[in-house]
Formats: structure tokens, C-alpha cells, sequence
């Protein structure tokens, strides 16, 4: 009886753990602005990325200094920049899971509007 | 397997349930007869299952902190949507409580009211649930 408690604690121990050793793979790539890239205004802007989703990312939201503008389903792409104000902006891509949840995987630009 | 998926989805489970009861209960209640005699027990059934929404709804975010430590990132129209679908549960739970407590001695018409107006906040709740999921 206590070998089947010992059992039943591993188990769930290891099904507990299993997440953790799969955090941090997956990849988000934005190959478009550069990081420090100074953008104009009056330009069509577009976000260009590529996205390794890993076991526990569905799909990724766009951030425009930490707010979500966007939601992108395809995992290669582009991302039409609205008229972003002039100044210094951080434009962000982060795998979420299926519950919309950021599963850790991001990469994330700083631009310049002039 | 991965273990959060597995939570996601028995939490899912109880939620497509309850929202299944919380819709079709309170309609098969008044249509295509009304079911007086019955009245109680689907309210009963509407109090179960709008809690079932509540607290399957809370162990969604639970999951999300537990496995990642942050909640669901949503949209502006996908908070709206919560908002709306929160309103929703808790009103349906209200209403079929407040049944319950009083309505023994409510005229006919009266539990009609209650009926539609629980049908009327399930058709909510779910049309909420569609914004939310693919809105966020």
C-alpha cells in the first residue's frame, strides 16, 4: 500500500516536473525592423518574423510597448505596424499557448519613429 | 503528454458542461413545453452548472499561473468578452438562486420570466466565449 502512495507521489511529481524540462525551447525571430532601426512615420511599417512555436506554444501576440495590438496565427510572417507615434517604441513578438498565455519564448525590437 | 495540457482540458470538460446545461437547461425548461412541474429541478440544474462556469472559469487562470505564472494575455475586445461572460454567470447564478430561495409561490408567468431570462443570459455567455476565444 505505501509503495502504491510512494507511486502515485512520483508519478505526479513527474508529470508536475515534465513541463520545466521542455521550457525554453522554441524561437521567435524578428528579422524586421532591426533592433534600433529608426522607422519614418509616413512609411508602410511592417513587422517581418518567424516564429518555432515549441511543445508548448499555439501561436503568437504582437506588443507595441507592452500592449497586444495583434494576434498572429501564421508562424511565418509579416505584421502591418499602425502609424506607431513618434519616439521610441519596443515592439515585441511572444508565443502564447493555447489559453493565450505567454509560454516565456519572445523576442522584442526598440525603433525609433521619426 | 503535457500535464498543463491535460488540466487545460478536464477544466475545459467541466466548462463545455456547464455551458451546454447553462444554455440548453433554461431553453428545454420552456420549449417546446413548458415544464412547470419540473421548474426546480432545472433550476437546480442552472445553479450547478453556472457554478461550474464560475469556478472552471477561475481554474483556467489558476492553470495559467501555476504552469506559466501569468494570466491569459487578452485583447481589448477578448476583456470585453470576460467581462461580459462574468456578468453573465454570475446574473444566471443570481437569478436561479433567487429562484430557488423564492420562487415557490411565483405565478406562472413569473418562472417564464426566469426561464427566459436565464436562456437569454446562457445565449450571452456563449456568444461572450466565441469573442474571447478567437479575439485574444
Amino acid at each position: 500500500m505505501r509503495f502504491k502512495h510512494f507511486f502515485s507521489a512520483f508519478g505526479l511529481g513527474l508529470l508536475l516536473a515534465v513541463p520545466a524540462t521542455t521550457l525554453g525551447q522554441g524561437r521567435v525571430s524578428i528579422t524586421a525592423p532591426p533592433d534600433g532601426a529608426t522607422l519614418d512615420a509616413l512609411d508602410e511599417n511592417r513587422l517581418v518574423y518567424e516564429v518555432d512555436p515549441g511543445p508548448r506554444g499555439d501561436h503568437v501576440h504582437v506588443y507595441i510597448d507592452n500592449r497586444e495590438v495583434g494576434i498572429l496565427r501564421k508562424l511565418k510572417g509579416s505584421y502591418l505596424l499602425e502609424t506607431p507615434s513618434t519616439g521610441k517604441h519596443t515592439l515585441c513578438v511572444r508565443v502564447v499557448n493555447k489559453a493565450h498565455v505567454p509560454v516565456g519564448i519572445e523576442q522584442c525590437v526598440q525603433v525609433t519613429v521619426k | 503528454m503535457s500535464p498543463e495540457n491535460l488540466v487545460y482540458a478536464l477544466t475545459q470538460v467541466v466548462h463545455n458542461l456547464g455551458a451546454v446545461a447553462v444554455a440548453g437547461g433554461a431553453a428545454f425548461a420552456l420549449w417546446p413545453l413548458q415544464r412547470p412541474e419540473y421548474a426546480r429541478t432545472f433550476a437546480w440544474l442552472l445553479l450547478g452548472a453556472w457554478a461550474a462556469q464560475i469556478v472552471s472559469g477561475g481554474v483556467f487562470g489558476l492553470t495559467s499561473l501555476y504552469y506559466y505564472g501569468e494570466l491569459p494575455d487578452l485583447s481589448g475586445i477578448a476583456m470585453a468578452a470576460l467581462a461580459l461572460k462574468v456578468l453573465a454567470a454570475l446574473f444566471g447564478l443570481l437569478l436561479a438562486a433567487v429562484y430557488l430561495l423564492r420562487g415557490r409561490a411565483w405565478p406562472l408567468p413569473h418562472v417564464k420570466y426566469t426561464f427566459q431570462g436565464l436562456t437569454a443570459l446562457g445565449a450571452v455567455a456563449l456568444t461572450a466565449a466565441a469573442f474571447l476565444r478567437w479575439f485574444s
